[in-house]
């Protein structure tokens, strides 16, 4: 039995192999989809996982195995998923793990970073289901929102179980939180749903965090297909970080807009440090310890605001006007002076969704070519700002 | 008589609760009712019978229901700050639960008098260091409120009544948790504060002895709304006051001037005797149930005899005649 | 009663000390400045440092002075509730005005909290923190307006009380009702303003929050006879002349303004409003409000200004959020003080 599949095996392969050498995306990917031959694994093409450090994926003969590391604070505990084909039995030694029936066909997902996955891997028409329809930007869901096809089924504090199971989609993505390994999904874990946590939010660097569509793709069965994509976004952002990198003026920045006489400013080893770093800009707290951002004092970031070139991610405001009417102190600040403000809501949907986080996040490349553009205008003279704006 | 015209003059008046809302409860009225400058008027009447209402209502804490009230030359319809400066109030509980020392709390009572800050000229501290004196209180002036017993609590509270020097003082109850002294005193307090200041005083009072000695004028409420003003000992000797009581089940008798608590009568007795030994050696009987009479032909007698300056009881009638040299030792053999 | 001729100088004391603080809290902050560049911007507004001189004058002085304000508002609405209601426990909050407030941010931040529509609202011509500050007068407004109402057909003030805080409660259960619904960056926003911040205020609002605050204190200075008067209670008070309509309408009015304003501006602060008045009183030995109200102004501020000094962490690049510091000072200040009366009859 088992010769018999390895033989059949090796032919699929090679097929596949020769129409991806073909280099025809779509037929392709068709292609790689229909195939799921009944009982046929590692007829895919496998991807490799090279900048997050959230998730890995092995390939077993008939089995993926997909590990999420889920960080409960201090502790990292790791979730197993067997990602099975239709019928395929079930491989013993993985009492924990949750079984998911690949390729997955219908998918509820919690966050506009799980449409944007989604999207990049070509499968956005296969969300049935979001927390909530607020926050979309991408036109395939929201003509499906509009044809009816979607249901809405609350957000993470009062998910509407009863709703997700009868609905029984393939898949639950939800974010990594500290309350997941508490038991918090067993309703719908316990009902057959799997509930898969993503956790990119976590990752340290951009290329990480875009990286999670390669997830998508185990799920879909769309390996091929989103490697080549993500393998062209990966040269263009490592191309972009060289240059960056190697500006000669590194101009000073300052991020985010302070509330109340506290200023969240991201911290050292978190993945908007990385952008500053690899756009060539000079970022006081980029040595700081901590993923997340750093809670300081007004006092403590208002000298390096009254001093810097830039000022970046300006929170909700879409006019120089608006900033004032925050606090009039920001008007102090040498970037208000210069005019040097760009606030990353260029991309901004009738209903008020950001693109930024949705398509931005598995765009890293087109990320930092705006703020290279911003803050070395010289060496990209001709890139046009996507995400960002300056404002007026 | 009353050759002044009243401090207060109530016509028509009709108290009770609800005013302006559906549910009026008339508890008494229309009455006719006048006080007069130096004299005391105590009011009297069961549990119940809206003495509080009747007292709120005639000092302005509460609406009446219909009728007029005025204030001698003032007349009717004053403000509360108008009418503070007619009436000042002494009410049931003294206030002791704030950190005010005497003198301050006494100086309160020249709120209406003084300026918009609430400081004192030199007549007003005047009228404070008199009130004290008045009251006896003169050395309290500095203690804090919390630290005096009730009594002397209620005497600063009628100082400072007394410091707010209006024509008319009224109290609702002001010696109900005092201990039987400080009854007494305050009663006096008042009757003498009539007496030489010419003010008006009305005291609602359950101390019907205290209040029919000290009283110039009793108004006597009944349930269900019925008032009797008079004299107390009118009242008295007419059987108002008895009958007003005997709804009650209570008995006041008339000879004594005292309620009797009177269970079911025993036996009779006679009793021979005269002044303070046979006044007691009576009410130590009734108390035991015996009818106690002067008739010749009952069998039960007792006599009282003085032996060097002491009494002693002589029982007959029961079995061999005794002596006792003891009350206690007259009822024991009489209980037997 | 006269005080003792210890009170000048108690007074003296405790100005000495105001000054102090006040000093203390401009030089302290997560930004080392010697002491002699603080004194120099103080009197000469110029320093060769022009980082130091916008952080003094712009970041130090306004919250300084907002603490002062604070303390100020806080502690003398407090006094006049303790009055009002004859409780030693009462404070500003009881009345539900702090929890209006707390509605109108919330709903702001959360009800109405999308960014559509937080888009539609500016292109009217709102936006920025005047936004959230004026919802929380509204909402503070409005609920004064529900309690002035209630309070004119009460009979006793007790009653007023516990319909004060039943609305209070109310307020906070619709509050958490929005807050169940939202999103958790929403939710994470409205709870650091419930956390209260004496830095966010500065330029127009100081002003305005200045004027309310100044207008309360006015009010409720003008009314001190009256206070007086109700230590008495209801019926005694107005035997002496005072309604209890009307010194009820005063009182919330004046409490209102006072602490609604500081609610709005800094976000809801507690344990000021207890604890100060009860240090007055015990500090001036007095009940007598001409002299209390400009006491609880006097150590209100001191109060509020140590808090603040506390709350910067001197030297560290972090703040506590006024609020802990508040309720970590206030609470024991209230047991020490109870403790020390051991009568709670005689607050």
């Amino acid at each position: 039995m088992k010769k018999k599949i390895s033989a059949f095996n090796i032919c699929s392969l090679i097929l596949t192999g020769a129409l991806l050498l073909n280099g025809c995306g779509q037929p392709a990917t068709t292609a790689a989809d229909s195939t799921g031959s009944p009982g046929g694994d590692s007829d895919t093409a496998r991807t490799v996982i090279r900048y997050a450090r959230g998730f890995t994926i092995e390939y077993h003969d008939h089995y993926k195995l997909l590990h999420i590391l889920n960080h409960m604070g201090e502790k990292v505990d790791t979730l197993e998923y067997l990602l099975l084909r239709k019928d395929a039995a079930l491989p013993p030694g993985y009492p924990h793990a949750q079984v998911i029936r690949i390729p997955v066909q219908t998918m509820v997902v919690m966050s506009s970073m799980h449409v944007a996955l989604a999207d990049f891997a070509g499968v956005a028409d296969r969300i049935t289901g979001l927390g909530s329809f607020q926050y979309i930007y991408s036109p395939i869901v929201r003509s499906n929102i509009k044809a009816g096809k979607l249901t809405q089924v609350g957000l993470d504090g009062n998910l509407n179980n009863e709703l997700l199971i009868t609905m029984h989609p393939g898949i639950l993505m939800a974010s990594s939180n500290p309350d997941a390994g508490s038991g918090k999904y067993k309703t719908l874990t316990d009902a057959g749903i799997p509930v898969v946590m993503n956790a990119e939010w976590l990752e340290t660097t951009p290329l990480g965090r875009a990286e999670w569509v390669k997830l998508l793709a185990a799920l879909t069965d769309r390996e091929a297909l989103v490697d080549k994509k993500f393998d062209s976004v990966e040269q263009a952002y490592n191309s972009l970080a060289q240059l960056g990198a190697g500006a000669k003026q590194k101009p000073r920045v300052i991020i985010g807009m302070p509330y109340k006489g506290t200023w969240f400013t991201p911290a050292g080893e978190s993945y908007m440090s990385r952008f500053l770093l690899d756009a060539g800009a000079v970022y006081k707290w980029s040595a700081t310890r901590g993923i997340g951002s750093l809670s300081l004092n007004f006092e403590t970031v208002a000298p390096e605001a009254l001093q810097s070139d830039y000022w970046l991610n300006v929170g909700y405001v879409d006019t120089k006007k608006e900033i004032t009417a925050q606090d009039e102190r920001y008007g102090s600040f040498k970037p208000y002076k210069t005019g040097q403000l760009y606030n990353y809501n260029a991309r901004v949907n009738d209903i008020g969704s950001n693109d930024y986080w949705e398509s931005g996040g598995v765009n890293p490349d087109v990320v930092l070519a705006d703020m290279i553009r911003i803050l070395h205008p010289e060496l990209l003279p001709d890139h046009r700002l996507v995400y960002y704006k300056q404002l007026q | 008589m009353d050759k002044q015209p009243p401090l207060l003059q109530a016509r028509g008046l009709s108290i009770g609760y609800g005013s302006g809302s559906r549910n009026v409860c008339r508890i008494s009225g229309p009455l006719d009712l006048a006080i007069h400058a130096g004299k005391m008027i105590c009011l009297l009447g069961p549990n119940g019978s809206g003495k509080s209402t009747l007292l709120r209502t005639l000092s302005g804490l509460q609406p009446a229901l219909a009728g007029t009230i005025e204030m001698g030359a003032e007349g009717g319809g004053l403000s509360p700050a108008r009418l503070a400066k007619q009436i000042s109030l002494v009410l049931t509980e003294p206030v002791r639960d704030n950190s005010l020392t005497v003198y301050a709390l006494v100086a309160l009572g020249r709120y209406p008098h003084s300026n918009w800050l609430g400081i004192l000229n030199d007549a007003d501290k005047a009228m404070v260091h008199q009130a004290l004196d008045a009251t006896g209180m003169t050395n309290y002036a500095a203690r804090k409120m919390s630290t005096l017993s009730d009594g002397e609590s209620q005497k600063v509270m009628l100082a400072r009544a007394l410091a707010q020097d209006t024509p008319l003082m009224m109290l609702d109850e002001p010696t109900a948790h005092l201990d039987l002294p400080s009854r007494i005193q305050l009663m006096q307090l008042l009757h003498q504060l009539a007496g030489t200041t010419g003010k008006g005083i009305l005291v609602s009072t359950h101390e019907l002895d205290l209040a029919l000695q000290v009283a110039d004028q009793v108004w006597l409420l009944q349930t269900g709304g019925q008032i009797d003003r008079g004299v107390p000992e009118d009242l008295v000797l007419n059987g108002i006051f008895s009958a007003a009581f005997d709804k009650e089940g209570i008995h006041f008798d008339m000879t004594t001037g005292m309620f009797r608590i009177h269970p079911g009568q025993l036996k009779e007795i006679r009793l021979e005797g005269e002044g303070v030994p046979a006044f007691w050696t009576q009410r130590a009987l009734r108390r035991k149930g015996f009818s106690v009479t002067g008739d010749p032909t009952t069998t039960l007698s007792v006599r009282i005899v003085l032996e060097k300056e002491q009494p002693v009881w002589i029982m007959e009638g029961k079995g061999a005649g005794q002596e006792f040299t003891s009350l206690s030792g007259l009822l024991n053999a009489l209980a037997m | 009663m006269t005080n003792s001729p210890s009170g000048p100088l108690r007074l003296t004391g405790l100005l000495l000390l105001l000054l102090l603080v006040f000093l203390l809290d401009i030089a302290i902050g997560s930004v080392r400045i010697p002491l002699k560049e603080v004194l120099q911007v103080i009197f000469s507004a110029h320093t060769d440092n022009d980082t130091w001189t916008y952080i003094i004058t712009q970041i130090r002085i306004p919250k300084a002075f907002t603490a002062v304000m604070a303390g100020c508002g806080l502690s003398v609405s407090g006094l006049q509730m303790q009055t009002l209601f004859r409780n030693p426990l009462a404070e500003p909050s009881m009345l539900g005005i702090t929890a209006g407030a707390s509605l109108g941010v919330a709903a702001i931040m959360l009800a109405g909290g999308n960014i559509a529509t937080l888009y539609t609202i500016k292109e009217l011509g709102l936006s920025g923190s005047w936004m959230i500050t004026g919802a929380a007068c509204l909402g503070a407004a409005l609920i004064m307006m529900l309690v002035l109402s209630v309070s004119g057909t009460v009979k006793n003030n007790v009653m007023m009380l516990i319909i004060g805080i039943m609305i209070g409660t109310i307020t906070l259960s619709i509050i958490s009702i929005w807050q169940y619904f939202s999103e958790p960056e929403l939710i994470k926003d409205y709870l650091l303003w419930t956390f209260g911040s004496l830095g966010g205020t500065s330029g127009m609002q100081l002003v305005i929050l200045g004027l309310a605050i100044i207008t309360g204190l006015v009010i409720s200075f003008f009314s001190c006879k009256m206070l007086d008067a109700l230590l008495l209670g209801e019926n005694y008070a107005r035997s002496m002349g005072v309604t209890a309509k009307r010194a009820r309408f005063i009182i919330i009015c004046s409490t209102s303004l006072l602490a609604g304003s500081i609610t709005a501006f800094c976000g809801p602060i507690g344990f000021v409003g207890i604890a100060v008045p009860h240090m007055a009183r015990l500090l001036f030995s007095t009940s007598n409000h001409r002299i209390l109200i400009p006491g609880c102004c006097l150590i209100g501020t001191i109060l509020m200004l140590l808090c603040d000094v506390i709350a910067q962490l001197p030297g560290s690049n972090t703040v506590l959020p006024i609020n802990i510091i508040t309720a970590l000072v206030g609470a024991p200040a209230v047991i020490w003080i109870i403790l020390r009366k051991n009568n709670l009859r005689a607050y």
